[in-house]
């Protein structure tokens, strides 16, 4: 087994030499920024899934190991092989204009997913929205700590990375749904956890020194939120609080609800499965709309069990 | 003459020095607790910050043995990220069977090395240390090692199929030694190959993710471990407090009194300072200085297969991305500590302070709120001035009084 995932590097080699001689009706490159984030998995296990069901498409996934060079690459190599659709979740908002410029002069259409590009020289852009996730969590913290006006409580926050858009998102949204509690007070905030389970174990081991009462935990996803219970228990002060995370990935924070770690999650729906049926609608003539925005859902243990059937 | 013995006694103890006073004022600035009570004192806090600091010092105790000698080992972090991910594996094997190949060879390698220092210490037993030419060994060990390195490998693979609940000593056991074989390959390089330290072990660092993401494997970036359900609750000793401290802190502290004593009183500890001091006099003196730099270079890589163990139990995941950026953390406090990057010069308690006085003033900067932001800052400017007040010249202040005195005279 292991000597077949070695050689799997040079397989793909392979495959790509051998692509323009592939006989699918459609051709679909997709340049992933990396593969080695649980999220990116996840996204890429689904596309495949999807792309399995239609015998006329052919995928390619070319990794971007996180470097924007790399993608630019990437995108000009599916270029040179004329494929039918480019699918690119860019690394960054910047570097990747032009590239994707190049692709659509050559007649190529680009679904942008997950991160924006700048301009808007593009087919179309989907991806998740954070404010609104944010906003669904806050909504869901006003809840349980005692409803609209009435709500009180300590508040932790764990940031994901300080200099990121979907921390500072996700940050924006939940605080605008609890502004006008006068009751709830953050206790910790602007702490980066850098979307890290330990880093977050650590934040929460000493804000419980610092603070007698945490009433509620936000993490800006479920890693650090994990992380966050995980100190809590060893404290033993878990039962007091609630740990709401985002992502809701089935095997990590879905598993973590299920077992009673997280109060509850919200889904950062992953854009695969909905670009490829934009895709295929736009290879068949139909128009597609400009930009498509993926609902979330609240992961809570009523919800859980239905969530991790539907995403085995 | 008080005053100056006074001064040099300071300039000798200037690095407690600085953590005392950093300690004294984390205590003024700290929160106070409803009940009145200082919060950074508070015994909890204080064992709190020996766990937190304890899988980063094991690290720092590694790279002070590199740094001594000159060299500096940029793969920590990769190799503890590696280990922490193999413990995983190795943990919850039923999931998966990647880690079986790579724990048999590190133990098999390891046992290799072992079994065939013994037939080389039967062969020639009276070498001194004057011949810098070793008789050439040639097949007598390098076939025999082979056949120990793949014998045990499969042994070890075998073993592990078998059982789907290894003993955890075992799997521990594979893990360091693992860890340690790595290192071993950055100190060959860097001794055999005669690359700069720097180089060799960036290259470790990089192929050691590369090596650690393989072996995970594509569809799996992280492995979680839940003690009871996937893992047995054994495991979770390495997370559980032993008479109130938590055990990483212990860990930690008894590889830090382990570490002072080998570089103190052991010959490959003095090794280790003679090579650093000044490398070709060790050499022309009879230290086998190749030798040495393999042992230290492979020290570090087991000693941060240590930390990978722990960082698997204290969050209970091993993933192969988990030490990114903690090499700069453990370079940051060996040289807090007082070592000198050029070698020869430096201690374990010096990094043992080194870490502390990181560990303590994140502390307290996090019981007080302060943004993360402003925190980055502020350790930035903790090493410069903590590296400024060792570079200051106290001789220097100690001929200032003295002039002063006899001009008073």
């Amino acid at each position: 087994m292991s000597v077949i995932r070695c050689l799997k590097p040079a397989f793909l080699l392979l495959i790509f030499i051998s692509l323009n001689a592939t006989a699918a009706e459609y051709r679909i490159g997709f340049s992933q920024v990396t593969t080695t984030e649980p999220w990116r998995v996840l996204f890429n296990k689904q596309l495949r899934k999807a792309v399995k069901q239609h015998d006329n498409v052919e995928l390619y996934i070319a990794d971007g190991q996180d470097r924007t060079e790399k993608q630019v690459a990437d995108v000009r190599v599916f270029i040179q092989q004329k494929v039918d659709a480019i699918l690119i979740a860019p690394k960054e908002s910047a570097g990747l204009v032009s590239v994707v410029s190049e692709a659509m002069d050559a007649g190529i259409p680009v679904i942008v997913l997950d991160r924006k590009i700048s301009g808007d020289n593009y087919t179309q852009f989907i991806g998740g929205d954070n404010l609104a996730i944010g906003r669904q969590a806050g909504q869901a913290a006003l809840k349980l700590l005692g409803g609209k006006g009435h709500a009180k409580g300590n508040i932790v926050e764990i940031w994901g990375g300080m200099g990121s858009t979907p921390a500072h998102e996700r940050h924006q949204g939940f605080a605008e749904a609890l502004a006008s509690e006068a009751g709830v007070k953050w206790v910790v905030e602007r702490q980066d956890g850098d979307w890290k389970q330990d880093r977050a174990y650590d934040i929460m081991s000493t804000a419980l020194r610092a603070n007698k009462k945490i009433d509620l935990v936000y993490a800006h996803n479920d890693p650090m939120a994990f992380g966050a219970a995980l100190a809590a228990r060893d404290a033993k002060r878990f039962k007091d609080t609630y740990f709401l995370g985002v992502d809701a990935i089935p095997k990590e924070g879905g598993l973590w609800v299920k077992r009673g770690f997280l109060t509850a999650t919200f889904v950062y729906p992953t854009p695969g499965v909905k670009a490829l049926e934009q895709v295929l609608k736009l290879l068949n003539g139909e128009q597609i709309s400009k930009t498509i925005s993926l609902p979330t859902q609240t992961i809570d243990k009523d919800s859980v069990d239905l969530y991790l059937k539907n995403h085995k | 003459m008080q005053v100056k013995n006074l001064i040099s006694t300071l300039w000798r103890s200037k690095l407690i020095l600085s953590l005392v006073v950093l300690f004294f004022a984390a205590s003024l600035i700290s929160p106070v607790d409803s009940d009145g009570s200082r919060i950074f004192l508070e015994s909890g806090n204080l064992l709190n910050i020996l766990r937190q600091v304890s899988i980063t010092g094991i690290l720092a105790v590694g790279m002070t043995l590199v740094i001594l000698t000159g060299g500096i080992d940029l793969a920590v972090g990769s190799v503890m990220a590696f280990g922490a991910t193999l413990c995983a594996m190795l943990l919850t094997l039923d999931e998966s069977h990647n880690g079986l190949w790579v724990s048999g060879l590190g133990l098999g390698t390891v046992a290799a090395l072992l079994i065939s220092a013994m037939i080389m210490a039967a062969l020639y037993p009276k070498r001194t240390s004057i011949d810098s030419k070793r008789p050439s060994l040639g097949l007598t060990i390098t076939i025999p090692s082979i056949l120990i390195i793949v014998c045990v490998s499969a042994a070890v693979y075998y073993f592990f199929q078998q059982q789907n609940n290894a003993p955890i000593v075992i799997i521990l056991l594979s893990v360091i030694s693992s860890c340690a074989l790595l290192g071993g390959v950055s100190g060959l390089l860097v001794s055999k190959g005669k690359l700069q330290a720097f180089i060799a072990t960036l290259a470790m660092m990089v192929a050691t993710l590369g090596l650690a993401r393989l072996m995970a494997g594509q569809d799996q970036s992280v492995f979680p471990i839940y003690s009871g359900i996937n893992v047995s609750e054994s495991f979770d000793v390495l997370r559980q407090p032993v008479w109130g401290i938590p055990v990483p802190g212990l860990i930690f502290l008894s590889v830090v009194v382990i570490f002072s004593i080998f570089l103190n009183r052991l010959r490959l500890g003095r090794y280790i300072y003679a090579v650093g001091g000044n490398e070709r006099a060790a050499f022309l003196s009879g230290i086998p200085v190749d030798r040495v730099k393999i042992w230290v270079y492979a020290l570090s890589g087991a000693l941060s297969g240590l930390a990978g163990i722990l960082y698997c139990a204290q969050y209970q995941q091993g993933k192969p991305d988990a030490g990114a950026g903690m090499e700069l953390d453990a370079i940051a406090a060996v040289v807090i500590g007082g070592a000198n990057l050029m070698g020869g010069k430096g201690s374990i308690t010096g990094t043992l302070i080194g870490v502390l006085i990181f560990g303590v003033l994140s502390n307290i900067l996090q019981l007080n709120n302060v943004d993360s932001n402003t925190q980055l800052v502020l350790k930035g400017l903790i090493i410069v001035v903590a590296v400024l007040v060792q570079q200051f010249d106290w001789q220097k202040l100690i001929t200032i009084f003295d002039t002063m005195k006899k001009s008073k005279d």
